[in-house]
């Protein structure tokens, strides 16, 4: 048990830095889901392709790591996009179930395209500033302050983009009620867009911070943990994304922390950790800790 | 101003709307009752370009807007208070205000946006009072009152209204109405669609009585108001009388 608490602030560490990706991941759900009622099986995907980017951008085309982590994440954002067009739009009458399986295959398609061109098993996504400095009871790669700072960065954008812009306000009107947003002059399948578009470029970034490797096979798990994190917060509840990934990245380390160290259980069990608090939430709280968010409270 | 010709629609199978013929005349109080399921609802909603239509043509200031995306609608000028209100009910007042000017708010034009939102204000002084609070709060006469100042935040010039008095107190009712008539009087069209007949023939000027996607009847407002027993035949009882 002692050394369970003596670990604590490690945990903490770890568990906060996953928290970050999973809050982009799902944030990118919940946009997408509240704009189109699409769930975007795909979002998984923008992730790999935001860490190959990267390392295709700063490693083989040798850019400053700032430049091409900007430009990684607008390319996945203009992914996203041309998914928007060419898959979903086409669509738009067909009805959302069509439009979820159609994601399906275009995470697929993704993996097996970043498979063509980035055929390793893992490429090694440079850290922003190398090295590692120690807290009171862990010691923390100076990537978690990269992280914490960038998704608290883009998690304000986001708020900023959906509180003050006339978009934001338009998409947050579609998520709410998609036919009175039409009547009122909203373009909803510019909507439509615009929510791949950045649910495209949070999830490459969730993939670019998430150093040191980037794979092609990488998109099924982020995506996963992603989705799950969305479930815990609330499906649709843009904001509820952060409590959603704060508690399944943190729970994540702690229960297979405690399991080992005080109980002597393997942690080979970490992994099955996301999906039991998935099954948990769905039986006991299926709207999610913090409810379901603006397209459910009608 | 409006010129509905000979318009058809379908929903799946089942022709919601059979070669109907309407007029709107521009200044004037028009107003389509009919029982359920007549298909009023569908053809304000052809209007606006929710539902395809496949035959006949809607012309508006003498373009033909059948089978427009709706937002290019919204843009010539038709505005759609829809049924059941349909505000954003998780979004203030203000807000649900301001997003009736979108397609102007974009451009610039803050001037004007805030302007319309004084007026309408002015108009609905219960929303005043209420901009900061989530339109899903307000009572259900608030929120018919901000489906329509949302409305007109898109400065139309034909208003199409969707059974504005439905679930509504009799003296919220005529509140509204009386709104409505002070809108008319102030230059704007109107195309309403009410199922309680007198409270709407009581401030229209011309009236169609639809049942069963077609026009059956039409007249001056004020004729029609004298022939209950006819109304009653199209209508059924509590119809009329305002159920």
């Amino acid at each position: 048990m002692l050394d369970f608490l003596r670990n604590f602030p490690q945990y903490l560490a770890n568990g906060m830095a996953n928290g970050c990706l999973y809050i982009l991941v799902a944030m990118g759900f919940n946009i997408i889901y509240n704009s189109t009622g699409i769930i975007n099986f795909a979002q998984g995907e923008f992730s790999m392709f935001g860490g190959l980017f990267t390392y295709a951008l700063a490693v083989s085309a040798g850019l400053p790591i700032p430049l091409a982590a900007l430009l990684a994440v607008l390319a996945t954002g203009a992914v996203g996009g041309a998914m928007e067009r060419l898959m979903i739009h086409p669509l738009r009458r067909a009805g959302v179930l069509t439009a979820i399986i159609a994601t399906v295959g275009a995470s697929i398609f993704f993996k097996s395209l970043g498979r063509v061109f980035w055929p390793s098993e893992a490429y090694k996504v440079p850290e922003f500033t190398p090295g590692t400095f120690r807290l009171p009871g862990a010691t923390v790669s100076k990537q978690f302050l990269w992280v914490t700072g960038l998704t608290v960065v883009c998690v304000a954008l986001v708020y900023l983009f959906f509180s003050r812009t006339r978009a934001g306000k338009a998409m947050r009107a579609c998520s709410v009620n998609r036919q009175a947003a039409t009547l009122v002059g909203i373009n909803v399948s510019r909507m439509s867009l615009y929510s791949f578009v950045l649910a495209a470029a949070l999830g490459g970034a969730a993939g670019l911070i998430n150093a040191p490797f980037a794979s092609y096979g990488m998109g099924l798990e982020i995506g996963i943990k992603g989705f799950t994190a969305s479930v815990v917060g609330g499906l649709g509840n843009t904001f509820g994304a952060v409590v959603g990934g704060l508690v399944l990245g943190l729970l994540e380390e702690l229960i297979p922390g405690f399991l080992n160290v005080v109980l002597g259980v393997s942690t080979g069990y970490k992994g099955a950790v996301s999906a039991i608090i998935l099954i948990a939430v769905l039986l006991f709280r299926p709207q999610g800790l913090l409810g379901r968010g603006i397209a459910e409270k009608v | 101003m409006l010129e509905i010709n000979n318009l058809s629609a379908f929903y799946g199978n089942i022709e919601a709307l059979r070669a109907v013929d309407l007029w709107v005349r521009a200044g004037k109080i028009t107003t389509i009752i009919g029982a359920n399921g007549a298909g009023k609802t569908t053809l304000l909603r052809a209007i606006s370009g929710l539902v395809p239509t496949r035959y006949g043509e809607i012309r508006y200031v003498g373009t033909n807007i059948a089978n427009l995306e709706p937002h290019r609608i919204v843009r010539m000028g038709i505005s759609h208070v829809p049924e059941g209100r349909q505000v954003f009910y998780t979004m203030t007042v203000k807000e649900n205000l301001y997003l009736g000017a979108y397609l102007r708010a974009g451009r610039k034009r803050w001037r004007e946006v805030a302007e319309d939102m004084e007026f309408v204000c002015h108009l609905f002084p219960a929303l005043e009072e209420r901009l900061g609070q989530e339109a899903g709060t307000l009572s259900g006469g608030e929120q018919q009152m901000l489906a329509i100042g949302r409305a007109l935040m898109s400065r139309p010039r034909l208003l199409l209204l969707d059974e504005p008095s439905m679930g509504l107190a009799p003296m919220v009712i005529r509140d509204i109405f009386s709104c409505l008539k002070k809108l008319n009087r102030e230059g704007l069209t109107i195309l309403l669609v009410e199922q309680d007949a007198m409270i709407a023939l009581s401030i229209s000027d011309y009236a169609y009585v639809m049942r069963a996607g077609k026009i059956r009847l039409e007249g001056e407002a004020s004729e029609l108001m004298g022939k209950e027993e006819i109304l009653h035949l199209y209508l059924g009882e509590e119809d009329v009388m305002g159920g």
